[in-house]
This record gives C-alpha cells, structure tokens and sequence, in this order.
C-alpha cells in the first residue's frame, strides 16, 4: 500500500467518523465551521504542495539558463550551502565553490572573470521534461530532468550532449535550492557521424576535467555511457506514483442555503480549481514519465501508464487497444530494455495542457524530437501528440496516445536531404485498428487538428 | 451523510490528512459560529483563491507561448498575429520592432512568407524550458524561453523574452522579443557554416522601429538579460565580463 493510499484510507477513516457524529448534530453549526476550518487548510497544504512543483521547475529552467551563457556563479548559487553535483562516473563535487569550478571548466568560462563564454564557445545545455516529486511533508522534492546540449568550439568541434539529470532539492527558509544532483552523461557525440558512430567505452572514461580537478567523493555508481544501455535509477522506482497524482473528481455536494453553505460552496470551488491545477502538473510528470521509460524501451513499465481500455497509435501503425495489446505495439521499436548500440531518445516538450471543468479527463498537445539509432545508423525524428488522459480515483492514466509522424531523416544528410517515409502498419504485430486518420509525413505535409480553439480569440481553427 | 462524507474524504485525499491533524490545532469553535470565524474563512479562501489563480495563470501564459511555436511550425499567420494584444509588438532577430498587430501578421506573411505549410518545406519553431512570471498584479506576466529550430536549412536556438497582458481575463502577448543565439546549416553544424543575425534591411518589410538592441550571433557572445532575479539568492543578473565574447576572454 502506498503513503498516498494509506494516507487516503486513514483520512477516509477519520472523516467517515466525523461524518457519523454529523449525522447525530446534522443542524451543528460549530461542527460545520470546523469542518470547513479543516478544509481551508488543506487547500492551503495543497496549494503550497502545487506551488513546490513550479518552483522546482523554475529552479531546473533557471540553471539551464545560466549555463547557457557562462553564468557559471549564478548556477551554482542555486545549490544549498552543502549542496552536491555528482558529475557522471567522473565523482561529486561538494559545495558551490566546487560546483562553481566544475561548470565552469566543463563550460569554458573563467573563474576570474565577470560571467561570459569566450569567442565561439557553444555551451547550450537545454532542461527539458521535469518529472518532479514533491515530498508529503513539503520540505524536501526530487525530480528527473533531460539535458540536451549543443557544444562545441567555433571552426574546432561540434557535440550533441545527451545526459539524464536526477535531483534532490530542500526548502530552506522558504527558498527551494539543489542539495544534490547526479547527472548522468549518455553521451557527447561529435556532430560528424553522431551518436550512431560512437564507439563502445572501455576502461576508465572520466573526463579531462577530473583529472585536473579532482571530485570529493568518488561516484557511488559506475556505468556505461551509449552504446551502452545505462537507465539512471529512477527516483519514483518502488511505483512511487505520487507524481501523475491529484485529486479524485467528485460532484459538488448541494450545499446549504446559508451563510455557512455559501461558504462551503466556495470552498468547493476554490477546491476544484485547485485539483485541475493539481491535475495539469500531474500529467506533465506523467506524460515525462512515459517518454522516460520509452527512451529505455520499458515497454511494460510505459504500458501501465494507460487506462486499462487505453488507445496508441503511433504515425500510420494503427490503433492498439490495452494494455496488454500497447505493450506488443510498443515493442515494435525494439526488445524490451533495448540491445547495445540502440538509442531511442523521444524529448517531451512543448504541452498545451487542459483539463477538464470537473478534471475528469484532460486534453494535450505535445511534441517530441527523436533521436534514433539502430544498426549503427543515427536518424531524427519530429512529431506532435494529441493525447488524451482520464483522472482515474485521483491517478492520471493515458486513455488516448496519439502520435502524428511530421519527419524521419537520416542523420548523415539530413531530413531535407534523405527523408524517410512513415511507417505502415506491421504484419508481424498488426494492430487492432486501423489508422484513424490518413497522411504522408514531410516532405508531404499534414496539419495536425489542435483539441483547443485559439486561446486567445477561442476561435475554431477552421480556414488555416 | 455517510456517502458524502466518504466521496468528501476521496476528493481531499492526501491533503485531508493535513487538514485532519491540523484541525487538533483549532481551538474546539466555543460553539459560536461567530461572525468573526466566518469572515477570518472567508478571507483565507479568498488568498487561497489568488494563488491558485496563479498557478492557473502560469499554464494560461505559456499555452500562449507554445500555441505560437505550433503557428510557426504550420505558417498559420492569422491565427498567430491573434494571439497579440491590439497593441503588442514584435522584435525577432536583429529586424527592429513592428507594431500592433497587423504589423506582426505582416512580418511574418511577408517577412516569412505567405500563409499556410508547404511541401518540401520544414520550419518547426519548438518551444523550450518556458520559464514564466506572473507580476504581483495579476495582469501583466513574463516568460523566457528558447525556440530549438529544426527546418529545413538547418538548426536555430533562439530565446525569448516576452511580455504578456491579461485583457478580460484572457492572456495575450504584449511584447514578443525574440534574440537570435546560434543558427547554422545542417551539413556541418555550428562548427562552420553559421548564420549571423538578421538586420532591419536584409528583407521586407522595413520595421517601424530600429532594433531596440544592437548585437551579434554566435560565434560571438551576447546575453539576453533575464527579467527576474536569481530564484534563490534574489540578486539582480550580474552584467557579463566586457571581455565575453573575445578570445581574450579568461586569459
């Protein structure tokens, strides 16, 4: 059973007793404000808990930022007085000084200088697809990041960096910061040839960086990078499902037609604003959690994400039904957990999110770039979803995955140059339906029909 | 009563056990329903009421954000220059400002070319590590944010810093500032053949108002200043070294 569960069944206990005595004092005003005494602050409780999740996103976002442009002291200022960063196998550097250096060596700044990167120095390291966890009591979070970097050095180099980020964070005095963060480089591959070209590690691959600047501690964990298939440990492993979680919808009770019912009613409102703002991280931590687990062709694990009637479709393959007949089409990208020398990278970005008025199901947009590798051959990839989600007693499930296919090209030249065309359905695991909609991807081109109207106009799309 | 208390319990889940232990703290309501008590709930419901609002608005304000990038993706001009305020503006790259929005429909009708996708041609404008503020008056807000470029020159890695207004309780951009960062083509990356900033004549149509910022692209450095302070010291961005962006830079 777990805390959420736990925590529900005994508050289920305790409020089923308060209903009882209520059903002896039905007209007990006291009984009534207290009630609803309660419920402010667990509005409250709540509130901050949702507030918890932004701030770590904005502390994640932030981070990326800095380093972006060399800002190297500022990044490290996000750490708390004790904070860690756990590079790689290369060891954890402890503090901010520390913390400091170390970026700044690996970014190319200087520590003598103001912030700032030297001519033609490239050192985009973009943090994509928070999956945060905030912790019951509200003093402490975890979350899972991706790190997509473009580094190089003008006329010199050229590097994709892939590399997964798992972090710790505190609220100290009232100020979220990083108490750890181990960051698991996948790869850093030259652009000539791609991560497709890189060759298996052998031996001890530290970096240059370590061995002029010695971590504190050595990494608790050694692994290998790709082609390796290395799955950074999950912080939600132990089906910690706390983050796809908001409230279970319910239907307003009526209330009274009293100053305390008026009251009751608001806060009933107050509520269910509340839960679908609950509801919108909740599916931004479960639609990242789902590309996580794709990334490592965990396939079984990404099934239990849909609703037990759930639908996939992925590009023109058809509709598979279920979770047992999602997982067989899944496993059309690979065996399960992948072989060496696969990559199966879907970055999830971008999200128009809308739940619904009673935030019983939800609709979203989002957007995935891919980067493959099968055979020794690299490709991109690009697509939008149209995704639908259904709030099931208080846990988000994918009732609809749907996955529009805008390009495959082939790494060496490009989607421009060599675009490959959308896969058919497959003979070997056909699916149970066939597609729903019918389309080419680029070079021939599809609009894919939003679920929302302009935010802005709420116009229909209609016409463009 | 049972039955509702129980659908009560299940729609507080884990928060009702916060409620039910921070409720020992409640001084047992002397049995008078005072007039103060009502008000002292009403008025924490209305605080409550604002910061959930927020956190509603910082979902509004970067749907805003990312329906613009899906446009771009799709050159659905007219349904992008709606997402403007009557007034707001536009300044991409280095081709100055253009004002209102019948002038952000032109730059990127004529700027970009005429309205509607076209086969053969990729111009997917993603929409990255949105990171948005909603002001103390609930009606103004900011967002910085990079556009990831995949199209079919190449790559693009730009990044925003945009205003937005809350007109009759919908959010609009008011100032979309879009500074180029690094753009090249696809053969070699950004090792070799990259793409500096556009400026107010490299094409129609002219801007109504010079760039309000004059810099260079990658290889060369610059720094677009971040609209909020660092999120855990609360100090202002420190300006770059004036040696940034030089090979004498660390030396």
């Amino acid at each position: 059973m777990s805390t959420f569960r736990k925590a529900q069944a005994l508050a289920l206990g305790l409020l089923a007793g308060v209903g009882l005595c209520g059903t002896g004092f039905a007209k007990d005003d006291a009984a009534r404000l207290k009630a609803l005494q309660s419920r402010v602050l667990a509005i409250a409780a709540e509130t901050q808990y949702v507030e918890a999740i932004t701030q770590v996103q904005r502390l994640g976002r932030a981070f990326g930022y800095y380093t972006d442009k060399g800002y190297f002291g500022e990044a490290a200022d996000l750490f708390a007085d004790d904070g860690t960063f756990q590079w790689g196998v290369d060891g954890i550097y402890k503090g901010r000084a520390h913390i400091r250096e170390l970026l700044t060596r690996h970014g190319g700044g200087s520590l003598k200088e103001a912030p700032g990167l030297p001519f033609g120095r490239l050192n985009l390291r973009m943090q994509l697809q928070p999956l945060v966890t905030v912790a019951a009591d509200g003093k402490s979070a975890q979350a899972r990041w991706r790190e997509w970097g473009l580094l190089g050095q003008y006329k010199k180099e050229a590097f994709w960096g892939d590399a997964i980020i798992e972090d710790r964070y505190v609220k100290d005095g009232g100020v979220w910061k990083i108490a750890a963060r181990q960051y698991y480089q996948n790869f850093e591959a030259p652009y000539q040839g791609g991560w497709a070209a890189l060759k298996p590690v052998t031996g001890n691959w530290q970096t240059a960086v370590a061995r002029d600047f010695p971590p504190d501690a050595p990494a608790p964990q050694q692994y290998r990078p790709f082609p390796a298939v290395f799955v950074p440990p999950y912080h939600y492993a132990g089906g910690s499902l706390v983050s796809i979680q908001s409230r279970p919808a319910v239907d307003p009770p009526k209330r009274a037609d009293d100053r305390l019912g008026k009251l009751e009613s608001l806060a009933d409102d107050k509520e269910r604003q509340l839960a679908r703002a609950h509801s919108v991280r909740a599916i931004e931590n479960l639609q990242a959690m789902y590309g996580y687990y794709i990334d490592k062709g965990q396939w079984q694990q990404a099934a239990m994400l849909f609703d037990r009637k759930g639908r996939y479709e992925f590009g023109q393959g058809g509709v598979y039904v279920g979770t047992a007949s999602i997982e067989r089409g899944l496993s059309l990208m690979g065996p399960q957990g992948l072989e060496e020398g696969q990559l199966n990278n879907y970055v999830m970005v971008q999200p128009i999110i809308h739940v619904s008025a009673d935030n019983r199901t939800a609709k979203a947009r989002w957007r995935s770039d891919v980067q493959l590798a099968r055979a020794g051959k690299g490709r991109w990839g690009g697509g939008v979803y149209e995704n639908e989600y259904v709030n099931d007693k208080g846990t988000w499930k994918i009732s609809t995955l749907h996955y529009y296919v805008t390009f495959w090209g082939d790494y060496d030249q490009g989607w421009a140059a060599k675009p490959f065309p959308v896969d058919l359905p497959s003979s070997l695991v056909p699916p149970d339906q066939p597609p729903t909609v019918v389309y080419q991807s680029f070079p021939k081109l599809q609009v894919v029909p939003y679920h929302y109207a302009n935010p802005v106009t709420n116009k229909p799309h209609a016409g463009e | 009563m049972l039955n509702q208390a129980r659908q009560y319990a299940g729609s507080l889940g884990r928060w009702a056990l916060l409620a039910v232990l921070a409720s020992c703290c409640i001084p047992a309501a002397e049995a008078a329903v005072s007039d103060a008590a009502l008000k002292s709930v009403e008025q924490d419901l209305g605080v409550l009421g604002t910061r959930i609002q927020r956190l509603q608005d910082l979902t509004d304000v970067e749907i805003v954000q990312d329906a613009y990038g899906y446009y771009v993706d799709k050159a659905q001009w007219h349904s992008l220059a709606d997402l403007f305020a009557e007034d707001g503006t536009l300044e991409i790259g280095g081709k100055g400002i253009f004002l209102g929005r019948p002038r952000v429909f032109e730059y990127m009708n004529v700027g970009l070319g005429p309205i509607g996708p076209r086969e053969g041609l990729l111009i997917d404008h993603q929409q990255f590590q949105c990171l948005p503020t909603i002001n103390e008056d609930g009606v103004t807000a900011s967002v910085r944010c990079i556009a990831f470029v995949m199209s079919s020159g190449g790559w693009g890695h730009n990044y925003y810093e945009d205003k937005f207004v809350k007109e009759n309780g919908v959010w609009k951009f008011k100032k979309l500032h879009g500074p180029f960062n690094m753009y090249s083509g696809y053969k070699l990356g950004w090792v070799d053949n990259v793409i500096v900033n556009t400026f107010p004549e490299k094409f129609p149509p002219w801007p109504d108002l010079p760039p309000s910022v004059v810099y260079l692209t990658y290889p060369s450095y610059y720094i677009e200043p971040f609209h909020y302070p660092n999120p855990v010291t609360g100090k202002p961005m420190p300006p770059p070294s004036p040696r940034a962006g030089g090979e004498a830079f660390g030396r």
